[in-house]
């Protein structure tokens, strides 16, 4: 009994953590590069249900990936002119595009899907690995589980391995310290700004798309519901680390599979608690209370080349 | 086949012309000088050569071929490299980062950048340790580090930006020796100054700029110093006495006097006693290291030394911006060590910040919300501002300080430096009770006319029985206007002189730790 | 960076001068093409773009009841929005309105059901208001407090905060020893008893069937006074030299952190003096979703009116019209009213976007 329901509950935390871990992984590398896209929810939510429609018009998900990851690139090419070339400010832009992508989506999903049945739209297969199977207790959670939920722990090493071994990498991190100093070196500050917003673009499109096509085979209204902010919230958790924000995701989905476990293990717990905890803990982290991370310098900081 | 030729450069920003057809050849091998005064146009010469600005006329062409670099990128891919007056390295990185920044392949090869660095170690005896943290290294370490990039990708044309001003007398012969070694290795090398001695040391050619312009190139070898200066400054430096000597540095040239003609009140009692001041930085580095210090009513002491030797912790203290680790600080009986600026204001210490923009007014406001900047509530009714009555005081006062604006509600951003600077003295001087002044770097990046008025304001003072301390880095400055010169060698005081007894070899020979008088 | 001769000098000043129909213009143009857009969109879905815009005005203004009805969402707008621009005086960006309101509803309500019904005087609604600000400004103080102490940034801050306002609402109405209404009722819906009558804010046409309440006016006193406060008061030109440069302030003699506070303390209270009026003034009763878009809408009001307290008003009306008449747009029309909000974002992206037109200054 208790067995099952902690492979229920690992399961479910898994999957609740895939989205942000996308998102966050991406949103991680343009963060470090200086841009804050809080339009990553925006993104996520138009990527889920771009996703879900070819996937619905087609018949293949993959094609709904693909073209879920390309709607969330146009939103990011447009949050890149804006607060890369016209130096927009980046929160206000992001709230905007949020705000949009939720009337759209919701728009389009009322015309489009709103007077067919509900049935499930074309989605992954779970891969059922067996020789994860075999591990005790997280084996079962960790085995069943679609083929992009793995693709989100890859790019996580991708992340890691770009900042740390490549010169791109080193020239994200010195734009988003000191954007100056890495124009003088050469560095094309604009440029380097622009992939990282592409790249924090492609990332949430692929989370956005694993909520509708790989996790709920659907697509609701608001589907995200805050998971764009929640991956924000990661990254700063994380201390714009690529591992630590992994851990902060996947606390995070935890802590949200937590309100389906607290009620089947009969605990009196409120449910509102939890769903606040990441909040709260991220507001503790960035408030400095515990260990020491420091932000980019020049994050949300506008680049203008100067005399 | 001349490197370099620029012809007919001109470059505006606004409606301000900057730089007005600037046509000028640079040889292969050469060391070329750029000399003018603050706002002449070098600076802005040297961000077009490299690309962070583009010209609005006029052509350039490298190595024959034409050259129009739309930013650093381009200009660093033709072999043009640029050592800037402040550093442009990234300050959490390791040396070996910063060098592999934008230029390294696709997988960084750290390897590949520790072996280059023992080779211009071996060439130049540029030595530093790749693994250090930017942060943790001094100036002159920082230095040798933009140097080092620049001259790892083997370039044609190397430009130093006042690359003196932050250095010590040891470390600027270094410098000027490593120009030279470049210089005959077949490369070209704009170096911009404004100091004449350096350029005496070191030039093959020097053009003079003022105020946009070409006013000539001279080759070195038997130049007359006088008449480059004559072009700089645009008139004759006899007449002008020892502010214009001050603001070119003449090599060996001494100062008339040590005051002006009034001389200087006998000091009287302490105003300002300093004792023991500790100050650790947030990493625990001790950037003041026990200094003791007295002025007494009536007299300008002023405070020698090289940049960084805890000048501006000093200022930041008496400021009332940053708490002293330890020691006292008494302004006329009241203890105001670690106080709140409002609290270090009442006790009647005025303060002339040396970075204005940042502390000492806010550009963005006007003129009058400048001048009254401590003093909001005192044209107010009911919390209400009574911008009449303020407008009204701020007039007297900038008819008193000289302050030219067309009213006092334009933007601080809209005067002059010299005239924010005379709004600045305006409000300090008129703080009551007043009983000192601290003046840090007061007439940096000013014209020769406000410098002049900022030293009678200083002296006036001085006159009227305020204690001053003139904290600079113009040894020239402190010479002409201080009745007597403490030198400061990192974090402490290691030497005084009184008026009368002034040299420059002395001061120099503390203010790079050598001697103790 | 310092312009070194007077030409250039007039020069910046008659830019200056230039900007001001442009910093009108744009929110103006950005609304009228978002706008058109808009009814481009309906255009498409084929629905009958006259019976939509019949609708929309009739949700807006076709009775004296919707246009009260839409003038008392103007009101919390107003006040969110005016919070936007006191916090902005100070260069603080508050994005957190979304949770002030919550904060402000919330405690306005336990203060209405606890004990506040029975006060004379017309305390009954005062003191309710009074704890939904306090509640409103103490979850906007926090962010100052964080912001000054420990250099937290406001943006992250407040919408952090706004992410656990919304839950602990939540949790008020779904625990019956919280604010949820007993289970003995016809339903059980988490969701409030409804507050007394004696705390509901008294209407100001009590004859003619308006909704309109005395929110009105106190919106009234808040646009005036934050006018007076931002452009001719002491406390304005301090939180405008703080936020310009700190250093320079301190080293004036200003405490820095305490004005940051206080702007983000105001700047929340406003908010959550809106949230209290939105529920002492129509809604009546707290449910977990109250606020909803409110905090967002706001936010854009304040925006759109660029620092101006008559801007407010006007983008409040605006907005307070707009939801009206995309409610009823879809209730006769049946255009989704997701419409309006795709227009609300494109006001948005446009209006930041053309930041470098309105900000432009000259550079060397």
């Amino acid at each position: 009994m208790i067995d099952e329901q902690m492979a229920v509950f690992i399961g479910s935390g898994l999957r609740l953590a895939v989205p942000i871990i996308f998102a966050a992984t991406g949103e991680m590398l343009s963060e470090r590069a200086g841009v804050l896209n809080l339009s990553l929810d925006g993104m996520m939510l138009m990527s889920a249900f771009t996703a879900a429609l070819a996937s619905w018009a087609t018949g293949s998900p993959l094609l709904g990936v693909a073209a879920g990851v390309l709607v969330a690139m146009a939103v990011a090419a447009v949050q890149a002119v804006l607060s890369v070339t016209l130096r927009a400010n980046q929160l206000v832009v992001g709230i905007g595009f949020n705000i949009l992508a939720l009337g759209s989506t919701t728009f389009l999903y009322r015309e489009i899907f709103g007077p067919l049945s509900r049935d499930p739209i074309p989605g992954f297969a779970q891969l059922n690995l067996p020789w994860l199977a075999h591990i005790p207790v997280i084996g079962p959670a960790l085995a069943n589980q679609t083929g992009l939920a793995y693709v989100s722990i890859l790019m996580v090493v991708v992340t890691w391995l770009i900042l740390k071994y490549t010169s791109f990498g080193l020239a994200v991190r010195a734009v988003g310290e000191d954007p100056r100093a890495a124009d003088k070196a050469g560095i094309s500050v604009a440029k380097t700004r622009y992939l990282g917003v592409l790249y924090a673009g492609i990332l949430a499109g692929l989370g956005g798309a694993f909520m509708s096509v790989a996790d709920s085979n659907t697509f609701t209204e608001n589907m995200t519901k805050g998971a764009g902010y929640l991956a924000i919230t990661a990254v700063i958790f994380g201390g714009w680390n690529p591992w630590y924000t992994l851990a902060a995701c996947l606390l995070f989905g935890f802590a949200t599979a937590l309100q389906f476990l607290v009620p089947a293990l009969q605990l009196d717990v409120p449910v509102a608690l939890l769903l606040l905890l990441p909040y709260l803990l991220a507001l503790v982290a960035i408030a400095g209370f515990v260990g020491k991370s420091r932000q980019p310098s020049a994050l949300t900081i506008p680049f203008e080349r100067g005399g | 086949m001349a490197l370099l030729e620029l012809s007919g450069l001109t470059k505006r920003f606004g409606a301000f012309t900057a730089l007005d057809d600037i046509s000028l050849l640079i040889e292969r091998g050469e060391v070329h000088c750029l000399l003018g005064e603050n706002g002449a146009g070098k600076s802005t010469l040297c961000n077009l050569v490299f690309g962070v600005h583009r010209p609005d006329a006029g052509t350039m062409t490298l190595g024959g071929e034409p050259f129009d670099p739309r930013g650093p990128a381009e200009a660093l891919q033709r072999g043009v490299v640029m050592v800037h007056q402040h550093f442009s390295l990234v300050p959490n990185m390791s040396v070996a980062e910063n060098l592999m920044l934008g230029r390294a392949s696709a997988v960084l090869k750290p390897q590949d950048i520790i072996v280059r660095m023992e080779q211009l170690a071996a060439e130049y005896g540029l030595e530093i340790d790749p693994e250090a943290r930017i942060d943790e290294l001094s100036v002159g370490e920082r230095q040798r580090v933009e140097i080092i990039k620049c001259l790892l990708g083997d370039p044609q044309l190397l430009v130093l930006d006042e690359p003196t001003a932050v250095l010590q007398p040891g470390e600027i012969d270094a410098l000027l020796a490593i120009c030279r070694q470049v210089a005959l290795r077949g490369k070209s090398v704009i170096l911009v100054t404004h100091k004449l001695g350096e350029i005496s040391r070191v030039a093959d050619r020097t053009t003079v700029l003022r105020q946009g312009r070409i006013i000539e190139t001279v080759t070195m070898e038997g130049a007359d110093i006088r008449s480059l200066v004559r072009s700089m400054v645009g008139r004759d430096v006899q007449s002008a006495g020892s502010v214009l000597a001050a603001a070119v540095d003449i090599e060996g040239k001494t100062p008339a006097k040590p005051s002006d003609a009034a001389g200087p009140v006998s000091p009287g009692e302490a105003v300002l006693q300093i004792s023991d001041l500790v100050y650790r930085d947030p990493h625990g580095v001790p950037r003041l290291d026990g200094l003791s210090l007295t002025v007494g009513t009536g007299e300008i002491v002023g405070i020698a030394g090289v940049e960084g030797n805890g000048q501006t912790e000093l200022g930041l203290i008496l400021a009332g911006l940053a708490a002293p680790s330890a020691g006292a600080i008494v302004v006329g009986g009241t203890q105001v060590g670690g106080c709140t600026p409002q609290e270090i204001t009442d006790a009647g210490v005025g303060i002339v910040p040396e970075d204005r923009h940042a502390v000492a007014c806010i550009k963005e406001l006007s003129v009058a919300e400048n001048l009254f900047l401590g003093a909001i509530g005192k044209f107010s009714r009911f919390g209400l501002l009574d911008k009449s009555a303020r407008r009204k005081a701020a007039e007297a006062m900038m008819r008193d300080f000289d302050v030219r604006a067309s009213s006092p509600d334009v933007s601080m951003a809209s005067l002059s430096g010299g005239n924010q600077q005379k709004a600045v003295l305006a409000r300090e001087l008129s703080l009551d009770p007043l009983v000192f002044l601290l003046a840090a770097q007061p007439t940096r990046g000013l014209d020769v006319g406000a410098i002049e008025a900022v030293y009678n304001r200083i002296r006036a003072a001085r006159d009227d029985g305020l204690g001053v301390l003139l904290i600079s880095s113009e040894l020239e400055e402190l010479m002409a206007v201080s009745d007597r010169i403490a030198v400061i060698y990192r974090g402490k005081l290691v030497g005084e002189l009184a008026a009368g007894a002034f040299s420059r070899e002395a001061i120099g020979a503390m203010m790079s730790g050598h001697a103790h008088v | 960076m310092v312009m070194k001769n007077p030409k250039l000098a007039r020069v910046a000043k008659g830019a200056r001068l230039e900007l001001v129909p442009l910093q009108v213009l744009v929110p103006v143009v950005s609304t009228i093409i978002a706008l058109g857009i808009g009814l481009l969109i309906i255009a498409a879905t084929g629905a009958s773009v006259l019976e939509a815009i019949e609708a929309f005005w009739d949700g807006m203004a076709g009775s004296d009841f919707n246009i009260g009805a839409s003038i008392n969402r103007a009101i919390s707008l107003a006040l969110v929005g005016l919070g936007f621009i006191f916090a902005s005086r100070a260069n603080l960006t508050n994005v957190g309105g979304e949770g002030q309101i919550a904060m402000g509803g919330m405690f306005a309500t336990a203060a209405a059901l606890h004990g506040a019904g029975d006060l004379p005087l017309g305390l009954a609604f005062i003191v309710p208001l009074a704890v939904g600000t306090i509640a409103g400004a103490v979850w906007g103080g926090l962010a100052g407090f964080l912001k000054a102490a420990r250099g937290t940034n406001e943006v992250i801050s407040t919408l952090l905060l706004s992410f656990i306002a919304l839950p602990l609402v939540y949790w008020s109405v779904e625990s019956f020893h919280l604010l949820r209404k007993p289970i003995s009722d016809v339903s059980s819906l988490p969701e409030s008893a409804e507050i007394p009558d004696t705390t509901k804010l008294p209407l100001l046409f009590p004859d003619n069937g308006s909704p309109l309440h005395i929110g009105l006016l106190i919106a009234a006193i808040a646009v005036v006074v934050v006018w007076l406060v931002l452009k001719h008061s002491t406390l304005g030109l301090r939180l405008r030299a703080v936020g310009l440069n700190a250093t320079a302030s301190r080293r004036a003699g200003m405490r820095t952190s305490f004005y940051v506070i206080l702007a983000m303390t105001v700047s929340g209270g406003l908010g959550g003096l809106g949230g209290a009026i939105m529920i002492l003034g129509q809604q009546f009763y707290l449910t977990s979703d109250f606020s909803s878009g409110y905090g967002f809408d706001g936010l854009v009001v304040g925006l759109l009116s660029r620092g101006s307290a008559v801007g407010v008003v006007i983008g409040a009306l605006l907005f307070g019209f707009l939801r009206s008449g995309s409610i009823n747009m879809e209730i006769s029309a049946h255009v989704p009213s997701a419409v309006v909000l795709i227009c609300q974002g494109l006001i948005v992206i446009v209006i930041a976007g053309s930041a470098i037109l309105t900000n432009r200054k000259v550079t060397r």
